[in-house]
């Protein structure tokens, strides 16, 4: 194993694990933020593992992640507004967390693949996620005000 | 200790598959699911099918939770209606 | 059959299941070993077709037949939904009143929506080379439309979306791939046999034969049977309402 997947592993164990916790217990609110984060999270492992397993292609999985990642959580956004609503959770600090992570992670695979298509996949992942990750964390805290009340019109 | 990251990997997708058991709530299923999901695609990838991961994503991140969640809806404004009506 | 009975029929069969599955991984190859007989076959083949991604070969090379039945199940599945949630004759349609959404969450949206199309096309169009192909890149074009749905509401996508013409790009999709099938066999060979055309160059878009071009055909199926299904259950959960009274309102 090297440093690459080392650093997947304890990113999986420290990010990952709490996800996984949060997710099954609490609010709502709380499991939709865990979900969220959830995604930035193993985007970023898959992203670290395929610098780590020398395989430029498996670096697909964290593009379509980072598309469809934030997209399944306006999904609950919307869906489970009415629950969200009454105690919208904030996640400011959650989600700076992320994409200090997410740059951090990116900076340093692109720093090793080196200039070229690959890399400019890689900073279009990167900024995909986390566009994606704020947009989604805004809906989440309060961007779909209103919609059962208007719904059932 | 090279199976560090497979053991770890089998481990987040036993507790979170039995998370997805254990929660009754089909809204909050929807939300466990998601992350068993999430969990399942590092496996199928620590375990070099990332074209098994791929297909978990595209359909375990954004369908999966839109079927359910609909079908909630469904459900629910059915039985608000029928309520709303006595 | 009493109750009793049928569970000795239960154990009996229960216990023959786990014995033979004890049997059967008491014989695997260690987990993670070097030997791999079906594994480095199936590599020779999508090398001598120039298929980079083995998987791709597998799927629609070596047992194109098993996808075929894998896309028919899609297929037929997406039937039995369409009858299944057609609005029957004591529901009738209400049109859903248009839902506020954040300004940046619709920006996003709207970003986004060709952004994850252009990532699906990718997806089907390099299934040959890396991991993906039709049936994810569908799943993600799919997903994209829907896009409009949560950034905006169900009367932005509906105008977009015909059901019509899905119903008929899902039908196309599952023909394409049978005629695929069929000109092997005019072509001179076998049903579904990579033999038409010229493999390529390895590790390029047209590389693989008829693989990339199954793919497409996958993709297509795959994505407007998404949309139909979606569509279907959309309806169901924002504007199908079962009537109360007369049941002679607007809808059949």
């Amino acid at each position: 194993m090297n440093g690459w997947l080392w650093t997947a592993t304890v990113l999986l164990a420290v990010g990952f694990g709490p996800v996984v916790w949060a997710v099954a217990t609490g609010p709502v609110g709380r499991r939709v933020v865990a979900q969220n984060f959830g995604t930035s999270a193993v985007c970023l492992v898959m992203l670290l593992l395929a610098q780590g397993y020398q395989r430029p292609s498996y670096t697909d999985l964290a593009l379509v992640l980072a598309v469809l990642g934030p997209v399944g959580t306006l999904v609950y956004a919307r869906l489970l507004a009415d629950d969200l609503s009454p105690h919208p959770p904030h996640t400011n600090l959650l989600t700076a967390a992320a994409a200090l992570a997410t740059t951090a992670v990116v900076v340093a695979v692109c720093a090793a693949t080196g200039p070229g298509r690959a890399m400019v996949k890689l900073l279009v992942t990167g900024a995909l996620l986390v566009a994606g990750n704020v947009i989604a964390s805004r809906a989440v805290s309060g961007g779909y005000r209103n919609a059962e009340a208007t719904s059932h019109g | 200790m090279a199976d560090v990251l497979t053991v770890l990997a089998l481990l987040l997708v036993a507790v979170a598959a039995t998370a997805a058991v254990a929660v009754r709530d089909p809204a909050r299923q929807a939300l466990v699911l998601a992350v068993l999901g999430l969990a399942l695609a590092v496996l199928f990838t620590v375990l070099q099918a990332p074209d098994v991961a791929l297909s978990q994503l595209a359909v375990g991140s954004a369908l999966t939770p839109l079927l359910i969640l609909l079908s909630v809806r469904k459900v629910r404004r059915r039985g608000q209606r029928e309520d709303g009506g006595r | 059959m009493s109750r009793r009975l049928r569970m000795w029929v239960l154990a009996v069969g229960g216990l023959g299941v786990a014995a033979l599955l004890a049997a059967a991984a008491l014989r695997l190859p260690g987990f993670g070993g070097d030997d791999h007989p079906y594994g480095e076959r199936a590599v020779e083949a999508s090398l001598a077709r120039r298929t980079s991604n083995t998987i791709a070969s597998v799927n629609f090379d070596q047992r194109a037949f098993d996808t075929l039945g894998e896309e028919t199940i899609l297929f037929a599945a997406v039937l039995g939904t369409v009858v299944l949630l057609r609005q029957t004759r004591d529901e009738r349609q209400v049109r859903p009143a248009p839902e506020r959404v954040a300004a940046p969450v619709r920006r996003y949206a709207l970003v986004m929506l060709p952004v994850a199309l252009l990532t699906g096309l990718y997806v089907i169009a390099h299934g040959q080379l890396s991991p993906g192909g039709g049936f994810q890149g569908g799943v993600v074009v799919a997903t994209a439309l829907h896009l409009l749905y949560i950034g905006a509401d169900y009367r932005a996508l509906e105008r977009i979306r015909p059901v019509g013409l899905y119903e008929v790009g899902d039908a196309a999709g599952e023909a394409a791939y049978l005629i695929l099938g069929v000109a092997g066999l005019v072509g001179g060979s076998a049903f579904l046999a990579n033999t038409l055309l010229p493999y390529g160059t390895f590790n390029t878009l047209a590389s693989g034969g008829t693989v990339p071009l199954l793919n497409a055909a996958v993709g297509m199926e795959v994505a407007c049977a998404v949309v139909v299904l979606l569509a279907r259950f959309l309806d169901q959960a924002v504007e199908i309402e079962r009537s109360t009274g007369s049941g002679n309102d607007r809808g059949e």
